[in-house]
């Protein structure tokens, strides 16, 4: 025994075992969300069931199953579940999500397997996806052009073409919605805000209120004739509907601008159920939210995300690097730069909370409301950038990933032969010289890990971004094509806080349970992806640089 | 007794007594170094002809790297060091205020121990102190590329391959690209800091043909650990021994008839 002590062999199990542990950790936590997370895209097995109320009334109950678990009797039967013959020690119960949520009270329930009659997989079900009040199952009866019942033999057929022709004139309308009428809203704002800085200015002459009065109006005119063809849409997109027969027997009108697709999951076939699924991830990546973030895409939280940890990295790299840079070549060796070197490092040990506290009080409210008095007074008491927004959580971030950044930039630095550093200064270049030409190019790696850091550090961050910046819901992206095309006073989404707020502050848990963990894994996508972009760059400079390794 | 071959060793000495303002290159003197408490050199005088190979030599510790990077000021780096005394180049002295350090270098050009080239390509290493200049012009850099590369006996090796990385090159060739990277700026003085003990034997012997052919143009000063290295290819050499200049003579002198018992004692291998 002590001789396999002393042989190595069980540090060998020991490390061994903890890299293992670590990696199924990891391993496993990405499957689970991966798996969770992608699995609600895939088109699900619609039932229709016959089933007994406590009453002992027979109804039909349409939907999917979401989840099943095994209830003890005695715990049913203690909430006063009566039962006519008495089943074994549990019963199973199943959670059903019927959608038809404007007809029915609960979107989604639960049904005890004791109360189940039949249960069948009607091949016509279809599963409608709205814009408003969610998912629709029914057997579709008739569709309504312009009023008028189409006699017709093939429904499904002329479904599909009637939807996918309303939702083209939806998108046309949203399009038109989002540039030029948001464009023209825009030039009106600017114009309201060119106006009010005259006045302010006391050079309000009549000639330039006139003018401005010009461009309102002819700013206007186009606008109401938007506004006409923008209406003009709408109506044409709401002009047909479709009736469908829902689980009550009843027959519902549904109208067509409200449906965005149509599925009938019983019938289609695997490579359908393929497309089906790339068509919803794809849809979920590129589509805006809908109905309080519970349905839709996730497009603008991705966007804001990236967004915001680039303009973090534009930030903190040169200020890191600077920082790192005076403290290991200029600062003389001493008791103060050794203190500074601690704070420095003890920085990246305070809760970032505290830094959203700081950012919005120092960036925010004193840096930015400073800003809106000297640029910006036209817009006051609206704030410009005194109120949260990208850059102001950029910054913030940036400070909270400085200590990495510096750290790691100062190991660089001393990881640098001083023959190196000594045959540039032999010839005659000066110490900026050397730093600039040869010092700076060979720590550029390190520089880069602790770009990498920053990055995976800041991306995943959520806490201090709710107070500078992130909201549930951004109407516009920080970018956009009017100018100056960027917005850097704007709010924006954030994938993490995306997490929070559809998972906690949700109205409809149930429905909002897997897109929890879509976005999850979609954090994490973006954050490897950023990650692996960088450490593609290090490895180029590693390469070039590789007499480090000597 | 190291037996040394006396055909091989130089004989072109000069007096150096009594050497005329004219053939001198630098002249050291009463040179005091300390680095904090501890003194490293001496009160050191010396006087280094021109276009001639002074070789320092002495046990390790004995200060002659440190004389060395005193002529560059190189010593400069080092944190506590205090530095007594003059050392004149063409007459002014290189401690003096006005000095500036980095003209200073690009007149006395210097090369290390190990090989050290920059992580860059060959090409760009040659004309690193050029660009530092403010040299752009594409004619002028390959010129002085070339030239300086045939001039460290490297260009036939490397012609073909000027803008590959300079690591992939050997040892021996990597110390030769570093010498066509001193001389590429054309100093007057250049240093050599025991520029053959990281390289193999055949390397060192290319180098020491080198070194007599650049004594041609540059004032060569040489720090070696290798006697016979000493005796091949310097025309002087100075004994040190723990910071103090113990004998200084042409080499020829040194190796058969030095006055000093010190030097006698070192170089007939007593100590060392």
């Amino acid at each position: 025994m002590g001789k396999w002590f002393k042989s190595g062999s069980p540090w060998i199990w020991m490390t061994g075992g903890a890299v293992s542990i670590s990696l199924i950790a990891v391993l496993g936590l990405l499957l689970m969300i991966a798996w969770r997370g992608l699995s609600y895209f895939w088109p699900a097995e619609v039932y229709q069931w016959e089933l007994n109320d406590p009453d002992g009334n027979r109804y039909t109950l349409i939907g999917e199953i979401y989840d099943k678990e095994e209830v003890p009797t005695e715990r049913l039967i203690s909430a006063g579940h009566v039962f006519k013959e008495m089943p074994g020690e549990t019963v199973t119960r199943y959670l059903v999500k019927t959608g038809n949520r404007e007809f029915v009270g609960l979107d989604f329930r639960w049904i005890l397997a004791t109360d189940i009659i039949s249960r069948t997989q009607p091949e016509n079900i279809a599963v409608i996806e709205r814009s408003k009040n969610g998912d629709f199952y029914g057997y579709p009866i008739a569709v309504v052009e312009d009023g008028k019942r189409l006699a017709l033999d093939d429904i499904e057929a002329s479904f599909e073409a009637h939807i996918e022709r309303a939702v083209e004139l939806n998108d046309k309308a949203v399009t038109l919605q989002k540039s030029e009428i948001g464009s023209i809203n825009y030039a009106m704002e600017q114009l309201r805000l060119q106006e009010r800085r005259y006045e302010l200015d006391g050079q309000l002459t009549e000639a330039r209120k006139a003018e401005i009065a010009v461009k309102q109006a002819s700013l206007q005119a186009d606008y109401l004739l938007l506004e006409k063809s923008f209406f003009a849409l709408r109506t044409e997109a709401a002009r047909d509907s479709v009736i469908i027969k829902d689980m009550r027997g009843e027959e519902v009108v549904l109208k067509l601008d409200t449906i965005l697709d149509v599925t009938y999951s019983n019938r289609i076939s695997l490579i359908g159920k393929v497309g089906h699924w790339f068509v919803g991830v794809g849809r979920f990546i590129s589509d805006d939210p809908r109905e309080a973030n519970t349905e839709g895409g996730v497009f603008p939280a991705i966007f804001g995300t990236v967004f915001m940890v680039m303009l973090m990295a534009v930030i903190v790299t040169p200020f890191g690097v600077i920082a790192a840079i005076y403290l290991h070549e200029y600062a003389k060796k001493g008791p103060v730069t050794k203190m500074i070197r601690i704070a420095v490092i003890n920085l990246a040990g305070v809760p970032s909370i505290v830094y959203g506290v700081f950012g919005l009080g120092f960036f925010v409210y004193m840096f930015g409301g400073t800003l809106d008095q000297l640029f910006y007074p036209e817009a006051l008491p609206a704030p410009t950038f005194g109120s949260p927004g990208v850059l102001w959580s950029a910054l913030t971030l940036a400070i909270l990933t400085l200590p990495v950044v510096i750290v790691s930039t100062e190991e660089g630095l001393s990881r640098i032969p001083s023959a190196v550093r000594q045959g540039s200064l032999a010839l005659g270049a000066t110490k900026a010289e050397t730093l600039w030409r040869i010092v700076i190019p060979m720590a550029s790696p390190a520089i880069m890990t602790g770009l990498i850091l920053a990055v995976a550090r800041a991306a995943g961050e959520v806490a201090p971004l709710m107070l500078v910046g992130v909201v549930k819901l951004a109407p516009t992206l920080p970018i956009d094509m009017n100018f100056p095309f960027v917005h850097l006073e704007r709010k924006f989404m954030h994938l993490g806080f995306h997490i929070y707020d559809v998972g906690f502050q949700s109205p409809n848990v149930e429905a909002a349970r897997p897109l929890v963990y879509a976005t999850s894994f979609l954090l994490v996508s973006v954050i490897v992806s950023l990650n692996l972009t960088a450490i593609g760059v290090r490895n180029h400079l590693r390469e070039k640089y590789r007499s480090l390794e000597h | 007794m190291i037996s040394i071959d006396k055909s091989t060793m130089n004989t072109n000495s000069v007096d150096l007594n009594n050497l005329s303002q004219e053939e001198t290159a630098l002249e050291i003197r009463n040179l005091d170094l300390k680095y904090g408490d501890k003194q490293a050199l001496f009160d050191v005088s010396m006087k280094i002809p021109e276009k001639q190979v002074t070789a320092f030599i002495g046990p390790s510790g004995c200060g002659k790297s440190t004389l060395l990077r005193c002529i560059n000021r190189m010593n400069d780096l080092v944190d506590n060091c205090h530095i007594g005394g003059e050392i004149l180049l063409n007459g002014q002295n290189i401690y003096d205020k006005q000095v500036d350090v980095a003209s200073l270098r690009r007149n006395v050009g210097m090369v290390f121990q190990r090989p050290n080239p920059f992580p860059k390509s060959i090409y760009e290493n040659v004309v690193y102190g050029l660009r530092l200049q403010g040299v752009n012009n594409r004619r002028d850099l390959d010129d002085a590329a070339e030239r300086s590369l045939r001039g460290a006996a490297i260009w036939d090796e490397v012609k073909d391959r000027l803008h590959d990385n300079a690591f992939g090159l050997s040892g021996g060739q990597q110390q030769r690209l570093v010498i066509a990277r001193a001389i590429a700026i054309e100093p007057e003085v250049l240093l050599l800091d025991e520029p053959t003990s990281a390289l193999d034997p055949i390397s060192t012997l290319t180098i020491e043909e080198l070194i007599t052919d650049l004594k041609s143009k540059y004032t060569v000063v040489i720090v070696t650990h290798n006697m016979q290295q000493a005796a091949r290819v310097s025309d002087q050499t100075a004994f040190m021994y723990m910071g103090e200049l113990v004998e200084y003579a042409d080499t020829n002198t040194i190796f058969t008839t030095p006055r000093k018992r010190k030097t006698e004692d070192y170089i007939t291998g007593r100590y060392g």
